[in-house]
Order: C-alpha cells, then structure tokens, then sequence
C-alpha cells in the first residue's frame, strides 16, 4: 500500500510498490538506513549487504538487548557479548532482576534448565534467590525473595562475591572486603543476617549461578550491577561451568547506536529508511519525539503485516508474508542454524521481503547489480549450499534436505575458554542510583511474557492468557503494595493518574502484595495507537512516563520517579482470580526439602510442622466408606464398563517443575479451539480457559515473608464426578476409559454440572463466542480435530480425548498395543518445565503412575471424595522448614 | 337431543321436604329419582341412599399403575443404555423413588378425575328436565314415569310442598 | 336452644345471595381500572417475550451470570413462582382433609394462584436453560438416538414434580370450578351461555354426579397432600444433592416447604387484600379469614427462624471450612444485603404476626405481606447465588452484578402471572359458590329442627 496525497492508504499492485520502492533507492544517493528487527539470518545479512552496497546504515533492532550486560561483560573480560547460563547444571540460583522465566534471554530453554534444577528430585533441588523490587514470575518461583529498593540490587551482589570470594580463597577477596551484609543491609533494608545466610549459602553451593541484567533492574546502576554479578559468579567458580561463554546468544545494536540512526534522520542525513519487524515508533518513548524525528525522512518503507504505529506513520507498505508462508533461517546463537520453510498458503497477498529487496535489486541495478538471485528461496538455497561447504559437507543437497527434516542443523558451540579478567574488573565504586523527577514512588515498568515489547499484544491468546502473576487480562494497570494503596485511598479497580516528569498516564488500580511499598509497577507492551484490531487503544502505554536518554547504551526503564493523583473514575479489573488465598483449604500444597527428602507426605509434612491437617471425616466415616467404591464398581459392569483392557486416563502435575508460566494455557487454547470472550465477558468471569493456573499467596501478612503457590487446575476426571449424575440428559457421563465425558451435541445447557463442579472447571459458552472468537482469518487457527462449541453448551477440558483417540487408532493400524507416552496432551507438550505426566495408570510401567505413587502425590479437595484423575504432587521449597513459622510442639494443633 | 323421558319434575326450596318426598317416592318404587342440588347435601345422599361411590378403586389402580411405571420406566431405561454418571450404580433405586412418588400421585389423581366421567356416565341424564334455579337455591327432583303414573307423582310430590311442580309428557 | 355466638367461619347469606354476590364479579361491567391493570400486565408480558427473543437470539449470556454463579436470577425467581403455589395447594387440599372451615371462602383465589403460579415458575426451568429450543429432550420419549434422560439428575426430578404438580393442582381447580361454572352458565345469556356450558361440561348437579364428585375431590385433595409437600422437597433437593456448601443440607426439604408455604400465604394476602374491596366480597372474605392466614403465617415464619438458625448452627457445627466459609460470607460478605434482606423480612418481620391488632389491620397485613414476597425473593437469592458465589477453589470465586435481562425477566414474569390471575378472577367465580353453599344450612319448614 502506498500513501496517498490525501493522508490515507491506497492499494498498488506490487510492481508498481517495488518499482516506487527501487526508484526511491536509486535516486537516495546513498542516504539510506534500514531498521531489522530479525535476528542473524540469510535474510538480515541480504538486506545490510544491500543496504551497505547503497552506502547506507543499517541497524540491527532489539528492545531489550541486555546492553548493559554486554557493556559489564567488556568491562570484566573485555568482551562485548552475552554468555550461556546453565541453569540445569546450578545448585544454587539468584537473580538480580534478571527474569529468566519472562523476558530475559531463552526463557523456554532457561524454565527448562531451572525446572530440572529446582524441581524437587532424589531429595536434593536447587535454592533459587531473586533479588528485586517486584514480585514478578522469576521471583515468584524463588525460595526466598529479597524485596530490595531498584536500584540497591548491586550491594547484595557485592555480599555474594565478598563470601565467595572468601570461602573459595579468591584474590577478589581483597578488593570486596568492604561489602559485609551489614553494608548491604543497610542499603537494602534487608536484614543483614538474612543477607549473611544467603551469601554463605551462595558461597557454599557447589554450582551457584547469579545473574542480571533483566528489564526490572535497568537502571542508571545496571552496568556496575551486571559487573558485580560477574564478580560474584567469577568469586564462586562459575565461569566456564554454570557461566559460559562461547555459546551465548547473539544480540542486536544497542540503544545507543538507534539514537545515533534517529539523530542523523533529524540531521536529515537519510532518505529513504526501510523498518522490517520491529515497530520504534511504539517501543521508544514517546519523550523522545522519535515520531517526529522519524516524518523527516523522505521516503519511509514498511514490510509490516499488521498496520503498527512504524507503518502507519510510513509511505509505503510492502507487507512480509508471515512467518507459516515463508522461507526463512535464523542462526539465535552458535550452534544453532534453524531453517524454516512455509506450511501454508498466504493467507494475504504479502510477498516475501527478500524477494521485494531481490526484485528492487534488479530495478536499481548499478550498487545493486551483484544481488542476482531471482527469488529469495534461491538466495536461501545458496546460502545453505555455502553453509554446507563451510561445514564441509560434501553434499549440500542432503545438508539441505537433512535441515528441512530436522528444521534447522544443531550442534554444540565448541566451548570457548574462561575469559581473562580486565584490569579494573573489580573497581566497582556503588553510589545512590539516580531516577528522574522527585515523586513520592519509583516506577518500575516491566515487560511481560505475553506481550513482550508490545508485539504479543495483537493476539487474542495473549490477551486472554492472565498475566502468570497479576492474574489480570486484556488490560493495563498500575500496581500498588497494598499499604501504599491504603495510604493513597485507593482500591482495585480505581484508577489513578501516575506523572512522572516526561508524562502521564491513567490507568485502573491493582493492589499487588508483592511489591515494594515505595514502588509503583505497570505491565509493558499495552497503548498501542494502531497495531490492529485487538490491539489497538487497549491499556496505556507505560513507556509514556520514561525519559528517551540513553544511559550508557541502553535505555534506562527503571529511571523515573511518579506521584499518584487520585481520580474519581472507575474500571473493573479484568482479572480472573476470585480470593487469592487458600483458607486453609489445603488447594496447593508445599513442604520443606527436609520433609520431602524425609519421604513425607504432604498431611505429614504439615503435622511435623505443627499444623496437623483437618480431617473432615472422622474414623468411623471413613470406615463406613471402606470398600464402597469397589462395591459400587461391580455395578457398573454393563455395557461397555465390563471390559478389563480399556485403559484408565490419569494425569499428574508436579508441583515442584510448574513455574505458573501459562504456556499450557495457551497451548489448551490452540489444541481445542477454546474461543477467546474479550474483556468484557472476563469482567463477568467467562473465560474459558479450560486449563487455568490458580494462584495463591501464602504468607506476606504479619512479617510473613510473601510467597505464591501456581498450580494449573483442569478437569479433575473424577471417577466420582459430582458434575455427571446431575445432568439431566447424560450430556456429562463417564466413559469406560475414564473420562469425563461431554457430549456437546446432547447439552441443553442447564449448567448444574458446572454449580456442581468442586473444581470450577467446566466453561459455559453463554454468547455466540464461536462467532466472535474468530473472525477471518483467524478460523484458520482452527485445530480440524475439534469440534467447535456453540452458544448455550457446556465445555471443559477433556485430556485431549482426539489425541488420545489418534493414537489408538495408530496403535491400531500399526496392530500394536498402546504404548506409554503415545498419548501426550496439549498442555503436557507445551510444558517447558516438563511438570505434567500423562498415561494410562492400569500400566503399572507407566511415568504417570510412577509420579502418582510418589509420597508427595495428593488430589484437590480430598474431602469431597470425588476421586480425581490428576493427582498433584507437593510443590517443594528449599527453605528451613521452621524458618518462616513458629515450632510448636509436637502435636499441638494450630 | 337423546329420546325425551317422560316424568314429574318438582322444585323444593326447603330441604327436609326435599328429603320427605325422595323417602317417599323411593319406598314407592320410584328408584330411578334424579336429585338436582347447587351443593352437596348429606340429608339428602341419605334420603337417597346410594352406596358410597367405587371411584376409589380407580384411585387405588390408576396409583398402583404410576408407582410401578416410575419405577419400570427409570430402571428400564437406565438398563437399556447403561451410561456411568458419578460412580453411582447404573440403576440406582433411592433416586427413582422421587419418579416412582410423582407418577404415583400423577396417576392417581388422573385416574380419579376419568373415573368421574365414567362413573357418571354410568347413568344417562339425557332427556331428563333442568332448570337454572337447581344451581342457585332450589332443589330439584324429577321422577322419570309414564302417563299412567304422573298423577300419584305429581300428588306425592305436592304432599310435601314443593316450590312448583311440572309435568312434562 | 340458648343462641350460640355467630361462628365467623360460617357465611351469614343464603344461598341466592351467595349466587347472586359471587355472579356479580362476573357480570359486572369491567371498570377502566381493571382494564389499565389488563394492559400493564400484557405489557410486563411483552417485556418479558422481548427478553426471551433476545437470549434466543444472542444467547442466555445476555443476563448476568457471573462463572462460578451458573444459576442466578431466573433460577431464584423459578424456586419463587413454585413457593408461591405452595399456599394455594396448603388451603385447599391439606385446609380440605383438616376440615378447616375458613379456608373455604379464599381457597378459590389461592387455587388460582396457585396454577397460575406454577405456570409462571415452569417458564423459568426452560428460559434459563441455554438452548431452549432443545427442553423437550428432558422428557422421556421414544427417539433414534436411543437416549432416555438420566433420572438420578434431580433437574428430571423437578420436570416430573413441576409436571405433576401443574397436572394435579389445575385438575384440582377445574374439577372445584365446575359446578360453578354451571351456576355461571344458568344466570348469563347469549355467547357467554355457550362458553360457560362448554365449560361446565354438562353439569347439573344432579346426585348421581354428586355421589362420584365428592368421592374425587377428597381423593384429590388427599393426593394433593404430599404431592404439595413434595414438590418443594424436591425443588428443595435440586440443592441440596449437590454437593456446594451452602445447599448441601438435610434441612433443605422441611425449611423450602416450609418457606414455600410462606411465601404463598404472603403472596395471598398481597393479592386477596386489594381484591376483595374491588370485587366487593368483604362480607365473604372477612378479617377472621385474614386472621387465620396470618397466623399460619406467623407459624412458618417461624420454622424459617428456626430453619435459618439451624443452618449458621449446623454450617460452625459440621466442621467443615466450606460450610463455614459460605454461611460467614452469606451475612459478612459481599452479598450481606441480600442475606440481611431475607433474615430481616422473614425471620423478623413474621414475628410481628403475634400481635393482634396487626393480624387485623389489613394495611399493616398488607405491608407485611409485601416484605414477605420481597424476603423470600431474596432467600432464593441468598441460597442460588451467594452459595454459587464461593465454593471449593477459592481461585475460582465470582460475584454477580444482574443486567436487564434478569430484571425484564423477573418483572415479565409478575406480568404473565398478573395476565392470567386479573383474566381469571374476571371471568370466574373468585369464591367457591358451592363450597360457600354447602356450609350454609338449607331453608327446612320445621325451623326448630334446623339447628343440627
């Protein structure tokens, strides 16, 4: 599309667009720039090859590029570049703002690294410490968390090195005597005995592992932080083992190097400037006036698919095909080459970058001459030829072919040695971190897992999918400790106006206990002003109140203090917990390492602790119940229920592996077509996320430390199931393998079976969602396997009963029995944590029953005697088991 | 219209000559009397003397026969397809009785209301004389009898003071 | 004989009169208010029609169900409509086998209400459902997919009791309203006379459909009975076989039947207190039969006390966290007004039915009677939703904020009442002509032997 005279859009044909396209770099004289937002790839180096032939820059673009982590890292080893954490290998784990389960680096891979550590295992696990002011999803899986000021984390990180560098001897030592926890304490306001504990048991761990450099501790300190985390892990003995470098992953242009590119725009030094994913003009402040910086260039050219703020403010728009219709590699860091090719057709009539870039090369010609390749599958196809060569495969068309089959080619980075120290790695000189402005709060703004820099924030699964922690969806807030929110006289839900010196925003009230009382949080990647559909005009964006200027490389996020004006306007919370606590319910249980190494289960953990569970049916009940079931079970064997061979479903959830990221969720949406209901419908608490994390705080009152339990929550299967005799027309009935069966055909839609549910687990479609949920194009996500749900029925989870189903008949026509892990659901794929197991538990081999056998196994709500199917095992926490409570004596009840 | 019966037709305000003349008329021969009343009236029954009704057995039947289909339809059904539901037997009694009670009283009550058509229908009123006052405050009695005998039925009718007495041929 | 006292449960007319004074209800002129009243109602009915074609179109989501709360509004005014009927058959089946002497002058009004209530309370079961169109596969019939209902489901419980109890208890008016119709079919002309003798289905009133009518009616009444008991008992175990905390109680059966019956009655007196000035009955339905109702009502009302505080007692008794967590926030939490609602005017507001002197003020009656309705709306309320509201998870926990949709309904539905009731006391007698006949002695010649 083109701009017109009037202001708005026309529709070219695409030689006309590449030929406006070629015209334009033919005549730039080399005044060209180029914004990427792909990583190392075919394509991105294409297209700064071009761009370079023109004479032009191009900018590689990553909203958060960990540059202060690189800088850090120059300043220790001389080297301006990311290392690898290994989180599975480390015994002893803390961050310093470094969200490695949200935003900072290879969450998926690093929750798997961190699960395998810290989920509970032959009674050991790993102690993971995040140091921060937020209680975000990281932290909320850590054993203990140390709720410092932004800004403060670098004296804590000094105290692990001092006692690293102590307990192994290190010349360190020396150079960081000065940082005792008293020091820290003071600074920090953490008790200086807690700090002392930590940093022995950091000092002590035989594979510990500190990191930073995430989005919630960038501040004005965040080089001197990185580099004092580099010191603790240099003083502990982690680099080379949990610390490597070599294989780390590769990382765009800093901050600074984007500013220079918009300050030679308002030098009117570029011409023509092409953006290809990446979206500026919504990931820059709006302080920095980068929109009006951005209209000075003559000719701007977006390959967006989706019209965001970047292409709506550009002349023309060359849309990408999208990521499922187009060839493609990337290379995210050594070792790894991915290879992508389209699974479907265009949906739209996009076209390809590179083959735009290729034709416009041809019209151009003269720089451009030497890019001969007629299509950009013919540029991929010689680039992996010579990948090939360099590889020293003789056969570059079975490297090909292999790469396609595989995805990509994989193999580990050959290891680099341990860095050598720079002179004056340890010259470390901590001072107050400086913010901006003089309100009452500073402002701690963080990106979330689902949106991201905002570019997860057009997809109704995201938007749907509550925030792991918050529990709020399709929405922005500001987050207030609830001492703060009593102190400014304000409640959930109203909302408030935060200034800071570069700008206001408004936005709805959440009252958070975890965090700080003197600061104030909101969620990342909302307030888009265009970006489609979902997006669009939805929240405000926080990015409003930051300043643009450059902190050494990078830009500073937690730079800014605001004052709260109270208004008198209101807007529900569009969250999807009732009461965040468990009442004692027993819902999601936890025990200390000692009494899971000890093989307790949870009841006994809980009585060696001093708080004997309650029992609700006395002796002579549960006696009275003694052989009922069975009883009951040789009724049944009628019809299909007689049959011994039929399988029986079961489900277990590790406790200890489950982090609460919600990707199951998702993954629940997408395997079942579950219909996303919008805002609104959440505001009355339909969504119908079949899978659900429920989360619940424990603690945090009385001097309590706070701490969250996650546990997803789907369909029990109960063999008792309370929902099934209620339904009047047998919509809801067991199957003779053990579900719980819906039959969506035969729901009249009385709802009983959802009244009757202890679980809360059955999601009723009281509007038209199938017709809303979907519109064109998104019908054609889709799955073929399940049916669509109409108005009027009942729904719910239903161990993804098609999987199930395809796999039979598989073992079927391969005239084999059922194997154990032919069936994996939806959720249990997605798991990066690996907490779920799945099976038939009449197979006694079987990795479901062998979870479920495990002491710490319990189901929900035992005292309903409904006989679930998911059997959940107790969450563990590395911490003392009397450190948090009293010690009663033995046998006192609580 | 049924055949026109021939009779004496006799309107009484008061009740206890209402109730003299039925006496009379009965131990006369005349059984075949037709009492019209706007209500009720026991002085009257027993003038008249008929056995209590047998709508009762209908009553009886048409219960038994809704107890047993409640229960005959429930454990059939749940029989004919067995579906499991909550881990409760595929035919499970204590739920069924609520079945078996409602078409216990369902039946019993349609059965009574039927046997009132059929019970009443036993005796034809067709033909026989009405007047409008039989359901205000009059009684009525008429005496089905040929030419031949409506003298001494108009005479023993008039004995007890009757409001009117017509002859109807 | 001395003279003996004049007995207020013995009507003072004679029989023409009684004809006369009932006939009158019928054949005078309809007044303009009557027809205002005629119209409101048909209007609330269109409100109501409104609705239903909405949700039909859009979906049952238009109302404010709030997950966990699957039942709410319609549910509560269903549980409302069939309590109201309750009294009617109280009156005049259990009243009937006891004898009681009052209840013949008001048991034709309740009866009235009483069908037209249930009437009311069968549209809720299928409007609240979310595919309306499909009810009828509640019922067992012969089908191709070889599917019967399940029967263990209480919802097939309440099809056969409300289906029952709908059947049986407008048998019971149609087979009372008889040989009214036919004192109606004697005294009016033209095509009314056609109507009333289509109606009548050939009464007389001769002995030998005397002889087997008796018969039937006792026997009616004597089913009527327990089925009364019934239905509210299974309504009442719609609840109470389920297993939220809240609804879960043994106590359910007597406490609904027992509410049931008090919210009729004050339905009754909302109704029979405006009515018998418009139709001019006052000197049928007097201050004793006011008297007698108040007093039953007195009586249930306090089994709802008891009832009430035998659940706050038995939820802290059990044990159980769930119990005590529902009954905490049923007077605590964010639904204490409609538990305060329900305990003020139910449990309270009974106990000023000891006195005298508001027994026999028809106004206090009256203003009484209103908080009845309005508490035992909201005891529904309390028991659907505030039960619904916070059960096992409290993750899951919800609260509602009803919309237009459960408004128009709940009003619709006082219209298709209110429709059927005014059309009903119009055109049929409002009093049982032959009942209130049958207990006044009949004119004898030897008037000394008339005292028996």
């Amino acid at each position: 599309m083109a701009r017109n005279a009037a202001g708005g859009f026309d529709e070219i044909t695409w030689d006309d667009a590449i030929a406006r396209l070629a015209a334009q770099l033919g005549t730039a004289n080399g005044r060209v720039a180029a914004i990427n937002g792909y990583g190392p790839s075919t394509f991105s180096t294409l297209l700064d090859d071009m761009v370079g032939a023109l004479g032009g820059r191009s900018v590689r673009w990553e909203a958060f590029g960990r540059e202060a982590e690189r800088t850090a890292n120059f300043r220790t080893w001389g080297r301006y570049e990311l290392p690898s954490h290994d989180f599975a290998a480390a015994d002893y784990l803390v961050s310093f703002g470094a969200d490695f389960l949200e935003t900072w680096g290879a969450t998926v891979q690093q929750q798997r690294g961190f699960a395998e550590a810290h989920g509970y295992g032959n009674g050991t696990m790993a102690k993971h410490v995040y140091v921060g002011p937020r209680m975000n999803l990281t932290a909320a899986n850590a054993d203990e968390w140390l709720d410092v000021p932004a800004g403060t984390e670098i004296w804590v990180a000094l105290c692990l090195a001092r006692a690293a560098a102590m307990h192994h001897g290190s010349p360190l030592a020396a150079q960081l005597a000065a940082y005792t926890p008293e020091a820290a304490a003071e600074r920090t306001g953490i008790p200086a005995e807690r700090l002392a504990h930590v940093a022995e048991e950091f000092a002590a761990a035989s594979a510990p592992l500190a990191v930073a450099g995430g989005i919630a501790a960038q501040h004005r300190g965040a080089i001197d932080l990185c580099r004092a985390t580099n010191l603790a892990n240099i003083a502990a003995g982690s680099i080379g083992t949990t610390v490597r470098f070599g294989d780390g992953p590769a990382a765009g242009n800093d901050y600074g190097t984007v500013q220079e590119l918009f300050q030679s725009m308002d030098r009117g030094e570029v011409a023509v400037i092409l953006v290809h994913e990446a979206n500026p003009l919504y990931a820059l402040p709006k302080s920095g006036n980068f929109a009006a910086t951005f209209a000075k260039v003559g000719f701007k050219v977006s390959t967006a698919n989706v019209m965001d703020e970047t292409a709506a403010a550009c002349d023309l728009i060359l849309p990408n095909l999208h990521a499922l219709e187009r060839w493609d590699d990337r290379a995210p860091r050594p070792g790894v080459l991915g290879l992508m090719q389209p699974v479907m057709e265009p949906v739209k009539p996009g076209m390809h970058t590179g083959d735009v870039l290729l034709a416009a090369a041809r019209a151009v010609g003269g720089p451009l001459a030497g890019f001969t390749a007629q299509t950009f599958e013919a540029h991929l196809r010689s680039a992996w030829t010579a990948e090939a060569s360099r590889r020293g495969a003789g056969d570059a068309e079975g490297f090909w072919r292999d790469a396609l089959q595989r995805g990509g080619v994989y193999e580990p980075a050959a290891p680099a040695p341990a860095p050598a120290l720079s002179a004056g790695a340890a010259d470390l000189a901590p001072g107050d971190t400086s913010f901006d402005g003089d309100g009452e709060f500073l402002f701690l703004p963080y990106p979330t897992s689902q949106y991201h820099d905002g570019r997860g924030s057009n997809k109704p699964w995201l938007l749907e999918n509550p925030d792991p922690v918050t529990k709020i969806t399709w929405q922005s807030w500001v987050e207030l400790h609830p001492e703060t929110a009593k102190r400014v006289d304000v409640r959930e839900g109203e909302i408030v106006e935060v200034t800071s010196p570069h700008g206001t925003v408004r936005a709805q009230v959440y009252v958070y206990p975890g965090i700080r009382p003197d600061t104030v949080g909101m969620p990342l990647g909302l307030g888009h002003t265009a970006y489609g559909r979902y997006a669009a005009d939805r929240g405000v964006n926080a990015l409003d109140l930051l300043g643009a200027a450059d902190g050494q490389g990078f830009l500073p996020y937690v730079a800014t203090r605001v004052s709260l004006t109270k208004t008198r306007d209101y807007r529900q919370v569009a969250k999807t917990e009732g009461t965040p606590r468990q009442l004692g319910r027993g819902i999601i249980e936890a025990m200390p390492l000692a009494h899971a190494a000890a093989g307790m289960t949870p009841k006994e953990s809980m009585t060696a602790a001093g708080h004997p569970p309650h029992e609700v049916n006395t002796e002579r009940e549960l006696e009275a119940i003694d052989g009922w079931y069975e009883a009951q079970k040789e009724r049944w064997n009628l019809g299909n229920y007689g049959a011994d061979e039929t399988p029986k479903w079961g489900m277990a959830v590790d406790l200890s592996r489950c982090t609460g990221c919600s990707a199951c969720v998702t993954a629940c949406y997408a395997e079942n077509n579950i219909a996303t209901v919008g805002e609104e419908q959440v505001f009355k608490g339909r969504e119908m996320s079949w899978m659900r994390i429920e989360r619940y705080w424990e603690g945090g009152e009385d001097g309590e430390p706070l701490e969250a339990r996650f546990a997803p929550v789907m369909c029990q299967h109960c063999d008792n199931a309370p929902c099934e005799p209620v339904c009047p027309v047998y919509a809801s009935y067991h199957t003779p393998d053990g579900l719980n069966g819906q039959v969506y055909n035969r729901c009249v839609g009385t709802r009983y079976c959802s009244n009757n549910c202890p679980f809360k687990v059955r999601y009723y479609n009281w509007l038209k969602y199938n017709e809303s949920a979907w519109p064109e194009p998104l019908n054609l996500q889709l799955n073929p396997e399940v049916t669509v749900r109409a108005r009027g029925v009942m729904e719910k989870c239903t161990f993804c009963v098609q999987r199930i189903r395809a796999a039979q008949h598989t073992a079927r026509l391969e005239d084999r029995p059922l194997r154990d892990g032919d069936v994996v659901t939806a959720c249990q794929q997605a798991c990066p944590s690996k907490a779920i197991a799945f099976g038939n538990v009449k197979d006694p081999s079987a990795e479901v029953v062998r979870w479920k056998r495990d002491p710490r196994g319990y189901t929900m709500l035992e005292a309903t005697n409904v006989m679930p199917a998911v059997t959940y095992l107790a969450k563990v926490r590395a911490v003392d088991p009397v450190a948090h409570g009293e010690a009663p004596a033995a046998g006192e009840a609580h | 219209m049924a055949a026109h019966v021939p009779g004496v037709l006799g309107a009484f305000l008061h009740v206890d000559a209402a109730c003299d003349a039925i006496r009379e008329l009965k131990a006369s021969g005349h059984a075949d009397l037709t009492v019209y009343t706007a209500a009720p009236n026991h002085e009257i029954e027993e003038a008249i003397g008929d056995p209590i009704s047998p709508l009762r057995w209908f009553t009886l039947l048409g219960g038994l026969l809704g107890c047993a289909s409640g229960f005959g339809l429930t454990i059939w059904m749940s029989r004919d397809w067995p579906l499991l539901v909550g881990g409760k037997p595929i035919a499970a009694i204590p739920p069924y009785v609520v079945i078996g009670f409602e078409l216990t009283i369902l039946f019993g009550s349609l059965a009574s209301v039927a046997a009132i058509f059929i019970l009443s229908a036993r005796k034809s009123l067709k033909g026989r004389p009405y007047a409008p006052r039989f359901s205000d405050d009059q009684i009525g009695i008429f005496v089905p009898c040929g030419p031949d005998r409506a003298d001494q039925v108009q005479a023993m009718l008039e004995k007890h003071g009757p409001v009117e007495v017509t002859r109807d041929a | 004989m001395a003279v003996i006292a004049h007995d207020p449960s013995r009507p003072t007319q004679t029989h023409a009169e009684v004809t006369r004074d009932v006939l009158k209800t019928i054949t005078d002129a309809p007044t303009r208010g009557y027809y205002v009243l005629v119209f409101g109602m048909a209007f609330l009915v269109l409100v109501l029609l409104g609705t239903v074609v909405a949700e039909l179109k859009e979906g049952i989501g238009l109302a404010g169900y709030a997950p966990p709360i699957m039942w709410s509004v319609y549910i509560t005014t269903f549980v409302f409509w069939v309590g109201i009927g309750h009294a009617g058959t109280l009156i005049s089946a259990i009243l009937f086998l006891f004898r009681s002497p009052w209840r013949t002058a008001v048991y034709r009004a309740t009866e009235a209400m009483t069908v037209f209530a249930v009437m009311t309370a069968a549209l809720f079961p299928i409007l609240h459902i979310g595919r309306e169109w499909l009810f009828y596969w509640l019922l067992p019939y012969p089908n191709q997919r070889y599917l019967w209902p399940n029967f263990k489901s209480p919802l097939m419980w309440d099809v056969f009791a409300i289906s029952t109890y709908l059947t049986v208890s407008s048998t019971f008016l149609m087979v009372g309203l008889v040989p009214d119709l036919a004192a109606v079919r004697d005294n009016v002309s033209g095509w009314k006379k056609k109507l009333y003798t289509a109606l009548s289905l050939g009464w007389t009133g001769a002995d030998s459909q005397w002889r087997h009518y008796t018969r039937a009616y006792l026997y009616l009444a004597a089913l009527a009975t327990p089925l009364v008991l019934s239905v509210h008992s299974v309504v009442s175990w719609d609840f109470a076989s389920s297993i939220v905390p809240g609804w879960h109680g043994t106590i359910f059966a007597p406490y609904f039947v027992a509410g049931a019956i008090y919210s009729g009655i004050g339905m009754v007196l909302t109704l029979m207190i405006p009515l018998r000035k418009v139709l001019k009955v006052e000197h049928m339905i007097t201050d004793y039969h006011f008297d007698n109702l108040s007093k039953l009502t007195l009586l249930t009302g306090s089994i709802l006390f008891y009832a009430y505080g035998m659940e706050y007692f038995v939820a802290w008794y059990s044990g159980s966290t769930f119990e005590q967590t529902t009954f905490w926030r049923r007077a605590f939490g964010p639904n204490w007004w409609a538990g305060w609602t329900m305990i003020i005017c139910n449990a309270f507001v009974s106990q000023l039915l000891w006195f005298r002197k508001i027994r026999t003020n028809l106004t206090s009656l009256f203003v009484i009677s209103i908080f009845i309705n309005l508490g035992m709306w909201f005891e529904r309320y309390v028991i659907v939703v505030s039960s619904l509201a916070n059960d096992y998870l409290p993750y899951a926990w919800g609260q509602l904020n009803p919309t237009w949709a459960d408004w128009c309904l709940l009003a619709g539905s006082f219209g298709w009442f209110g429709l059927w009731f005014t059309m009903f006391y119009k055109n049929f007698p409002i009093v049982a002509i032959q009942e209130i006949k049958e207990m006044i002695p009949m004119p004898r010649r030897k008037s000394a032997e008339g005292a028996h």
